[in-house]
C-alpha cells in the first residue's frame, strides 16, 4: 500500500514538473511566432491601403479606440532618461487614470546604462509595451523589438501623430534591414510648431566656466576665446581662492565615465572650429573622417598634459563615475570643464536651488586660432529617439491611441506647464503665467516628482515651439517667464556682458547641412563598423587618460604608442559607413 | 529496499532492477528535467558561434551560417590581444582571490576554534561574516571611496599620511598595478567571514577523543592545530579547492565592472567584461556565445585536471 502511494506521489511530481516544463514552452516558442507574423501583416495591409490597418475594435474614432477610466489599461513603458520614475501620489499620474484609465508602469535606465541593458532585452526577445531610447533605439529597430507604425500615422487614425511625423517622413523613416522603410520611433525633441521661442536657454557643449570666476576677473572679454584665455582665467582664480568652503578648488574637469567618453574625445573638433559630428570631422565635400590620431586632437590633450602639470586638472578625474563627477561640480568647487548643458543639468539645478548661482556655469568657447567657433548648431530633430510600440505589447492600438492623444495640446500644456489654476495661471492677454511660489515650485527636485511626469515627457513626442494660443511649450521656453525667473546675481551678470540670455554666450549658427548630425548615423550591430567605433573608443579611453596625466617628457612617447594602436583598427570600415550614412541622407533628405 | 532486492539475486534482467527501483527513478525524474532543461538544452544556444545571430530573425536555423568567423574574430587581430590580455587578468585575479581567500579564511577557522571565550568567538564571527550580505555595488561604492584622496572621503590615504607613510595621496585606481591587490583585498573583507563557516562545521565534527589522547601526550596548541585539526578537515579543504577551480575563470565581475576605468584597464578588464562590452553592449551575441564556449571548455579542463591530479596525489576525488 505505502508502495503505491509513494509511487503515485513521484508520478504526480514528475508529471506536474514535466506539465510545467512544457507549458511555459510553447508560450515561449509562441511569442516570437506572433512577431515574426505581426510585422508581415502590418506591412502587407499597408500596400492595399483601403483597409484601416489596426483590428477592428469596439468603440473606435478615427480607428483608435477610446481610452477612458471605464476601461482602464495598464501601460508598461521602458524609459531612457535622466529623469527619475514619478512619486506614487503623482497628480498627473492620477490625473491620468482618472480621466484616461491608463496606468503607466515605469522602468527607467541611465543613457550610460542603456546599451548592455538593450543587448539583455533583445536576447530575450520579450520587451515592455512602449519603448523609449535615446541614440540606441536602431538596434531594437533592426532587432527586430518595435512595430512599424506607418498604418497608425495617417490622418484618419492617429491624426495629431501624423501631423507631427508628417513633413519629416523621409528623415524619419528607416531601413530595418528587410528593404522597406518605415516609421518605427516617435521624436521626442526638436519637431516645432508655430514661431520657436526658445533660445534662452542653450543644453549643449562648450568649455564651461564658472561664473564667479568671470566676475573676480572683472568681466573680461570672452570673445575671441582660446585655450590660452580659458586656463588662464582658471589658474588666476586657483592662485586668489585654492579653496572654495573649505575645500581644495579644483581646476578643471575631464569626464571620461562610462556612455560620456565624448567628455573625452569630443573637444578637438569643436577646437578646430567644427559641429558636433561624434567621432568625426565632416569636410566641405561631405567626407567623414576620424580626427581622433590628428594634430587638432595631439595639441589639445598635450595641452591637457600640460595643465595637469602645473595642477589643474582634477587627479581623480579620471577614475570617478559620472556620479562622482556630478556630485562634485554640485559641490561648487570645480570652476571648469568640457561637458554638453543637459549632461550636468542636476548639478547645475542643485547650484541654483541652494542659492550658489556665482557657482553655476556659462559656457566658453575657446578655438585654435584661425577657426571660428561652431559650438552651437541649428536644433535638429531626434532621429531614432523616443517612443517606439514594441512587437510585445498586446494591444498596439491603445498604446498608439494613448501616445496620440498625449501629443494633444491639452494634455501637452498639462505635461509641460501643469495643471490651470495650481501651476500657472492665464493673464488677461491669453499668455500663462506662473508667481512666485508656482516658480519656486518648479525648481524644486522633491515638488516636481509628485507634480510632474519628467521621465514619461522627456520621451513623449511633444508640441514644442508654441501652442496654436500663443503661449510657448513650456515655462522655461517662454520669454517672459525666463526673465522673470532670472536670479539677481544673474540678471546682473547678463547686463554685465550686455547680453539678454545664456544663449547669446553662444556662436550665432549657420544652417544645419542636410546630413547634419552625423553622431546618429546608425552603425549596424556586428558590423566591422561597429567594432572599429567601439575599439576606437577604447584605444582612445585606454591612451589618452595616460596621455594627460603623464609627465610632460614622456607625452610624446605615449601619444605615438596611440596612433600605432589606432592603426591596428580597421578604421576605414568606420569611415566607409559613416560616409555611406552621409551620402544616403544628402539623397533622401535633400 | 531496492538495493537490498538488487543484492539477493546478481543476475537479474536490466527491467526487474528498473521495476525493483521504479519509485526511485520516478523520484529522480523531476531533477532529471531539470537538469536536462536548464544545463543540457541551453548548450544548444551554441550553434549561434558558427552564425551571425541576428535576433530579429527568430527561427534559429534561419541565421546566416558563418562557419568558424567568430573564432577568428575572437582569437586573431585587435580583439585577439585585447581578449587574450583578459584571460591573464581573469586568471590573475581570480587565483590571488582564491589563494588569499583560501588561506585566510582557513586561519581564522583555526584561531576561531581555538577561542574559548563563546561570547567573543560569536561577536568575531558576525562581524566577519556580515560583508558577505552586502551587494557588490556597495562595497564596490565603498571600496572607490576608500581608495580616493583624503577629500574625498579616501580613509586609506589618510590614516597613510597620518601616519607619514606617505607624503602625498596615493591614486589607487589611477595605477594599474594596485588592481588585482584591490580586487583580491575587497573579495577577502567581504567573504572572509562566510568562508570560514564550513571550515568550522568541518572542525565541529572531529572526534573530541583525539584532542584529549593529545592533552594526554602533552601536546600544545600550536601542535594540536598542526596535528588533529588541519589533517582532519583536509578532506573538505581539498574537495573546495577542486570545486573552486572549476570557477578559477569567473574572477567576478562587479568589483572590475564599478571600478575599471581606461587608466587601468589593462591590467582590470575580465573576460566577462570583454564579453559584456564586444558582445551583449554591442549586440554581437555570437562573439559573446564563442567567449563563453572558450570559459566552459577550459572550467571543465580545468576541474577534470585539478581532479585527476589530486586522485594522483592521494587525495580526495569530487568525481
Amino acid at each position: 500500500m505505502k508502495r503505491i502511494i509513494s509511487a503515485l506521489l513521484a508520478a504526480v511530481l514528475a508529471f506536474s514538473l514535466a506539465a510545467c516544463g512544457s507549458g511555459s514552452q510553447p508560450t515561449a516558442n509562441q511569442e516570437p511566432a506572433t512577431a515574426a507574423s505581426q510585422a508581415p501583416a502590418a506591412a502587407k495591409t499597408a500596400a492595399p491601403a483601403a483597409d484601416p490597418a489596426p483590428a477592428a475594435e469596439p468603440a473606435q474614432t478615427g480607428g483608435l479606440p477610446v481610452l477612458s477610466p471605464s476601461n482602464p489599461v495598464t501601460l508598461t513603458t521602458w524609459i531612457t532618461s535622466n529623469y527619475a520614475a514619478p512619486s506614487n501620489d503623482n497628480k498627473l499620474t492620477k490625473l491620468l487614470k482618472d480621466k484616461l484609465g491608463v496606468t503607466i508602469s515605469y522602468e527607467i535606465i541611465t543613457p550610460d546604462n542603456a546599451d548592455q541593458k538593450i543587448g539583455v532585452m533583445l536576447a530575450g526577445g520579450d520587451y515592455p509595451d512602449l519603448v523609449g531610447a535615446v541614440e540606441l533605439n536602431a538596434r531594437f529597430i533592426t532587432g527586430g523589438a518595435l512595430i512599424p507604425l506607418d498604418d497608425y500615422l495617417k490622418p484618419d487614425v492617429a491624426d495629431v501623430l501624423y501631423t507631427h511625423v508628417e513633413p519629416y517622413w523621409n528623415r524619419l523613416s528607416f531601413d530595418a534591414g528587410d528593404g522597406a522603410k518605415h516609421i518605427y520611433v516617435l521624436p521626442n525633441y526638436n519637431r516645432y510648431y508655430g514661431e520657436i521661442t526658445g533660445g534662452t536657454n542653450y543644453s549643449a557643449s562648450g568649455f564651461w566656466i564658472q561664473k564667479d570666476v568671470l566676475a573676480d576677473a572683472g568681466y573680461p572679454d570672452i570673445e575671441n576665446m582660446t585655450l590660452d584665455k580659458y586656463f588662464k582665467l582658471i589658474k588666476d582664480y586657483m592662485a586668489k581662492y585654492p579653496t572654495i568652503e573649505g575645500q581644495p578648488t579644483i581646476g578643471f574637469e575631464i569626464l571620461a565615465a562610462n556612455g560620456r567618453e565624448w567628455g573625452l574625445t569630443n573637444p578637438p573638433e569643436y577646437l578646430a572650429g567644427a559641429p558636433n559630428n561624434g567621432g568625426v570631422i565632416v569636410d566641405s565635400n561631405n567626407v567623414a573622417a576620424i580626427f581622433a590620431d590628428k594634430e587638432i586632437s595631439k595639441t589639445y590633450y598635450q595641452y591637457l598634459n600640460q595643465m595637469n602639470a602645473e595642477g589643474v586638472v582634477d587627479q581623480e578625474t579620471f577614475t570617478q563615475t559620472l556620479d562622482q563627477y556630478l556630485a562634485k561640480l554640485a559641490s561648487g568647487r570645480v570652476l571648469g570643464m568640457y561637458d554638453q548643458r543637459w549632461n550636468f543639468g542636476n548639478a547645475y539645478d542643485s547650484l541654483h536651488s541652494a542659492g550658489k548661482d556665482e557657482r553655476t556655469y556659462v559656457s566658453l568657447l575657446p578655438v585654435y586660432d584661425g577657426y571660428k567657433p561652431y559650438y552651437a548648431d541649428r536644433e535638429v530633430m531626434n532621429i531614432n529617439q523616443g517612443f517606439g510600440v514594441s512587437v510585445s505589447c498586446q494591444q498596439p492600438d491603445v498604446a498608439v491611441a494613448f501616445l496620440n492623444t498625449l501629443l494633444s495640446e491639452e494634455w501637452q500644456k498639462l505635461l509641460s506647464w501643469g495643471i490651470e489654476g495650481e501651476d500657472y495661471s492665464v493673464g488677461a492677454d491669453g499668455l500663462f503665467t506662473r508667481s512666485e511660489a508656482q516658480r519656486n515650485n518648479a525648481k524644486d527636485l522633491v515638488w516636481r516628482a509628485s507634480n510632474r511626469l519628467e521621465a514619461l515627457l522627456d520621451i513623449l513626442p511633444k508640441h514644442q515651439g508654441t501652442y496654436s494660443d500663443g503661449n510657448a511649450y513650456s515655462a522655461d521656453d517662454q520669454p517672459t517667464e525666463f526673465f522673470a525667473t532670472l536670479v539677481d546675481y544673474d540678471k546682473d551678470f547678463l547686463t554685465k556682458y550686455n547680453k539678454k540670455t545664456w544663449r547669446d554666450f553662444l556662436n550665432q549658427p549657420p544652417d544645419n547641412p542636410v546630413y547634419y548630425p552625423a553622431w546618429n548615423i546608425a552603425l549596424p550591430d556586428g558590423s566591422e563598423a561597429q567594432m572599429a567605433n567601439t575599439q576606437l573608443t577604447d584605444t582612445s579611453l585606454q591612451f589618452l587618460p595616460k596621455a594627460i596625466l603623464a609627465a610632460p617628457s614622456e607625452f610624446e612617447s605615449i601619444w605615438s604608442d596611440y596612433v600605432a594602436q589606432i592603426g591596428k583598427i580597421n578604421i576605414k570600415a568606420y569611415e566607409d559607413a559613416v560616409n555611406a550614412g552621409i551620402q544616403e541622407r544628402i539623397a533622401n533628405w535633400g | 529496499m531496492g538495493s537490498g532486492a538488487a543484492t539477493n539475486t546478481r543476475k537479474r534482467s536490466f527491467w526487474s532492477v528498473v521495476s525493483g527501483q521504479r519509485e526511485l527513478i520516478l523520484m529522480s525524474v523531476p531533477l532529471l528535467l531539470y537538469k536536462v532543461l536548464f544545463s543540457y538544452v541551453p548548450i544548444g544556444g551554441w550553434t549561434m558561434a558558427f552564425q551571425n545571430f541576428k535576433p530579429a530573425i527568430r527561427t534559429w536555423y534561419k541565421q546566416q551560417w558563418v562557419g568558424f568567423d567568430n573564432f577568428v574574430k575572437l582569437f586573431t587581430g585587435l580583439n585577439g590581444e585585447r581578449f587574450i590580455r583578459d584571460i591573464g587578468n581573469t586568471l590573475a585575479q581570480s587565483l590571488l582571490t582564491l589563494v588569499l581567500g583560501y588561506v585566510c579564511s582557513i586561519v581564522l577557522a583555526l584561531l576561531l576554534n581555538e577561542v574559548k571565550n563563546i561570547g567573543f568567538k560569536r561577536v568575531v564571527q558576525n562581524i566577519t561574516y556580515m560583508p558577505h550580505f552586502l551587494s557588490w555595488i556597495i562595497v564596490a561604492g565603498l571600496v572607490s571611496t576608500a581608495l580616493s584622496v583624503p577629500t574625498s572621503g579616501g580613509i586609506i590615504n589618510t590614516v597613510l599620511m597620518g601616519l607619514h607613510i606617505i607624503d602625498t595621496p596615493i591614486l589607487f585606481l589611477a595605477n594599474p598595478g594596485y588592481f588585482w591587490g584591490i580586487v583580491a583585498g575587497s573579495h577577502l573583507w567581504k567573504e572572509l567571514g562566510w568562508n570560514t563557516i564550513i571550515y568550522m562545521a568541518a572542525i565541529t565534527a572531529i572526534d573530541p577523543a583525539l584532542y584529549e589522547a593529545s592533552d594526554m601526550d602533552g601536546a600544545n596548541r600550536y601542535q594540536k592545530m598542526w596535528n588533529i585539526t588541519l589533517p582532519c578537515i583536509k578532506s573538505t579543504i581539498v574537495i573546495l579547492l577542486i570545486m573552486s577551480i572549476g570557477n578559477v575563470l569567473e574572477a567576478g565581475f562587479e568589483i572590475q565592472y564599478f571600478l575599471g576605468n581606461g587608466l587601468i584597464v589593462e591590467k582590470s578588464e575580465t573576460i566577462d567584461i570583454f564579453v559584456l562590452r564586444y558582445g551583449i553592449q554591442m549586440g554581437n551575441f555570437s562573439l559573446a556565445t564563442v567567449a563563453g564556449m572558450f570559459k566552459t571548455v577550459i572550467s571543465i579542463l580545468l576541474i577534470t585536471g585539478a581532479n585527476f591530479i589530486s586522485g594522483k596525489l592521494g587525495e580526495e576525488k569530487l568525481i
